[in-house]
């Protein structure tokens, strides 16, 4: 983490000074709009990584983790997650039953994110315990 | 629980077991559904290949409709279709997830991490990205046919009263859920690099595809937000919602469509330069040269192109052209760094003239005439002259095709190993190349001429002119050679997974961390301690310090 948020802010910074050169010079909504909201992007990024974490903008390498993490392995509910986004959009343009149909799957798939994030939670807890213990 | 990666790795990573459901589903539905960054990687290279083949096929259908003036090949229409689908598959569905793909492959593994961060967003991002592709191709199955207002699809060309039917609906839908998919990619690609690298990687040690890699996805999440809404307010105007209307509403799409539209061309340019680089180094036996400057080159390549979209609407009168030549010729000084820096690797190196290798230098070689020829149409002047001209086709055909499409098969050829286990055979290879070399020459080459010369850019037909012909005739043998350069490519994998000679963990005497680990990777991505990481080439480091203590270097023993 140590020093993550640093090459995503100086890029931001380089944005917004072109984007400033960029007003100046042109003056158009279309552009400026574009254009800021790129910078808007791009710090939200680096400024959610530094609130995350205080060390994001601190330089250096990055010291050995202490905190456990997880690494899930499989995912039907992300899986399904982006099959209903589809779904549902090409139901707009083909036949709105799957329009329907897609977002009923979203918010199942949702819930079963859901589940997959506590019995992950769990699992971590459950390893981290059993560390201590040993 | 997962294997504990030795030191350097997050000494504390848990493989999650999936319930038991999930666990049962192996083959194809446990690639589908897993979470590991290295198959996620596989199943969205894989699947752009295959859309790479589909463009390809729709460029053979063009170049022989083109191969004769006043051909009646395929209809008017459907070349209007071919030409947009094959740009928007080229661009959307294999140039850009590609060099996505090989991010979320070698990224984690390269900074020494054990996968990718928030891997749930990357899986849903993957199949958004999917059905996107396959939405967009449904188009050809709907009743008037495929979209066929371009791969840029401008307004009010794609409005419902010019371009109706449901195939551009299906285009500009797929379009969404593509752009959509790869930014979520992305963005864990950016949250990966900046929250998992292991201890010791500091950001002035990652590897330079890792840089490469970090400005993409970066450019990525920045503009393609903007795609989607774009082509959300084109849907909207399509189905009478009255946005890009007049003068005004033109410009304006124009405007927020190059915002993505140029920043994608070093989304599909800056992985393969990373690619080529990783191979020249490691075929050169040296570091790169120049990595500071390098680095500092490529966050400001990737900050200027997003300020330089307009130079693709000179001829509009809507923009300042004084500002948009200015920035767009500045690109000259990040783009001339990189070359001196890949000169500064090779001089003095311990050149292995791989295949991977070969590709990289022709990258390198062919990618200045795209980059040349880009020096002209950045100035206003050069461009009213040539815009619309077949000029312009040749010039980002040398950029997207003969610069990233050899880029990408020097990674293909420096990576394959690590995917894969195997070796892909060399003479196959350099056959290949060769084929590539002089069908891309032979088809893009005379385009600069027919250019010149103003023959239009997406006309099914034309009429017949002195040379014109002749010029069309040499592309079109020249686009089927290609096609043959591809095949031998096929033929290639299919024969190295076939019948194996193994790689070995590091065939190349690497210089990163993904050759610190066993070919393939096995789930957590390191089954052994990491070496201690003090610059952007640790395997190297400690090749030389075994050197320092008497041993012999690895690399005379390679050269022998």
């Amino acid at each position: 983490m140590r020093g993550g948020a640093i090459p995503i802010l100086a890029w931001g910074t380089i944005l917004l000074v072109l984007a400033i050169g960029n007003w100046v010079w042109n003056d158009k909504t279309a552009d400026g709009a574009a254009a800021s909201a790129a910078v808007v992007i791009i710090y939200g990024f680096g400024v959610a990584l530094w609130l995350a974490r205080r060390e994001a903008i601190r330089r250096g390498p990055p010291p050995p983790r202490t905190d456990a993490e997880a690494v899930p392995q499989a995912s039907v509910s992300a899986m399904l997650i982006g099959l209903s986004v589809g779904c549902a959009l090409f139901g707009l343009a083909w036949a709105k039953f799957l329009l329907y149909f897609g977002i009923a799957v979203f918010v199942l798939s949702v819930g079963r994110l859901i589940i997959e994030l506590r019995a992950e939670r769990s699992t971590r807890k459950h390893v981290v315990s059993e560390e201590e213990h040993r | 629980m997962g294997a504990q990666p030795g030191e350097g790795a997050d000494p504390v990573s848990v493989a999650t077991a999936p319930p038991a459901r999930i666990s049962r589903m192996t083959g194809w539905l446990g690639t589908l559904t897993s979470t590991d960054h290295k198959r996620m990687g596989l199943t969205l290279g894989g699947l752009s290949l295959l859309y790479f083949l589909l463009g390809g096929l729709f460029a053979l259908l063009m170049r022989t409709q083109l191969a004769q003036s006043n051909m009646h090949f395929v209809s008017d229409n459907s070349y209007n279709e071919l030409f947009t689908m094959h740009g928007s598959t080229m661009i959307y569905l294999f140039v850009t997830p590609m060099a996505i793909a090989l991010a979320v492959y070698l990224v984690p593994l390269q900074i020494g991490a054990t996968g990718i961060s928030a891997p749930r967003l990357a899986l849903a991002g993957l199949w958004t990205w999917i059905c996107g592709g396959l939405i967009m191709q449904q188009g050809w199955f709907a009743s008037g046919g495929a979209g066929r207002a371009g791969w840029s699809s401008y307004a009010p060309l794609s409005n419902g009263t010019n371009t109706p039917g449901v195939g551009q609906d299906l285009w500009v839908i797929g379009v969404i859920l593509a752009a959509a998919g790869m930014a979520a990619m992305a963005g864990c690609v950016v949250a990966t690099i900046a929250r998992r690298r292991a201890p010791g990687m500091a950001l002035l040690r990652m590897p330079v595809f890792t840089w490469t890699a970090l400005v993409t996805v970066l450019m990525v999440v920045a503009s393609f937000p903007i795609l989607v809404l774009v082509m959300v307010l084109l849907y909207i105007d399509r189905h009478g919602g009255h946005i890009f209307t007049g003068f005004t509403g033109a410009i304006d799409y124009q405007d927020l469509f190059w915002f993505f539209g140029h920043p994608v061309v070093y989304v599909m340019f800056f992985p393969y330069l990373g690619a080529a680089a990783e191979a020249i180094a490691v075929c050169s036996h040296k570091r790169w040269f120049g990595y500071i400057a390098f680095v500092a080159s490529m966050m400001a390549f990737a900050a200027m192109s997003t300020a330089v979209w307009s130079h693709h609407m000179y001829t509009t009168g809507g923009v300042t052209n004084q500002y948009f030549a200015f920035t767009s010729t500045l690109l000259l000084v990040p783009a001339g760094v990189e070359y001196f820096d890949a000169i500064g690797t090779l001089i003095g190196g311990a050149l292995v003239l791989r295949t991977s290798m070969l590709f990289a230098l022709t990258f390198f070689l062919q990618f200045l005439v795209g980059g040349l020829s880009g020096v002209f149409v950045a100035s206003p002047v050069l461009d009213y002259q040539v815009y619309g001209t077949y000029m312009i086709v040749a010039h980002f055909h040398y950029t997207l095709f003969a610069g990233s499409i050899f880029g990408f098969f020097a990674g293909v050829y420096h990576w394959f190993p690590k995917f894969t286990g195997a070796l892909l055979r060399e003479r196959l290879g350099k056959l290949q190349l060769v084929l590539m070399v002089i069908g891309t020459n032979l088809t893009f080459f005379p385009m600069f001429f027919l250019g010149n010369d103003g023959m239009p850019r997406r006309v099914s037909r034309y009429p017949t002119h002195p040379g014109w012909g002749t010029l069309n005739e040499l592309e079109t043998i020249g686009a089927g050679i290609i096609a043959l350069g591809v095949l031998v490519f096929l033929v290639n994998v299919w024969t190295s997974l076939r019948r194996r000679v193994p790689a070995g963990d590091d065939p190349w005497l690497g210089h990163t961390l993904e050759w610190a680990t066993s070919s393939p990777p096995p789930p957590l991505n390191f089954d052994r301690p990491l070496p201690p990481i003090s610059s952007y080439s640790p395997l190297l480091d400690l090749r030389h310090e075994e050197m320092d203590r008497g041993g012999e270097p690895a690399e005379v023993s390679a050269a022998r």
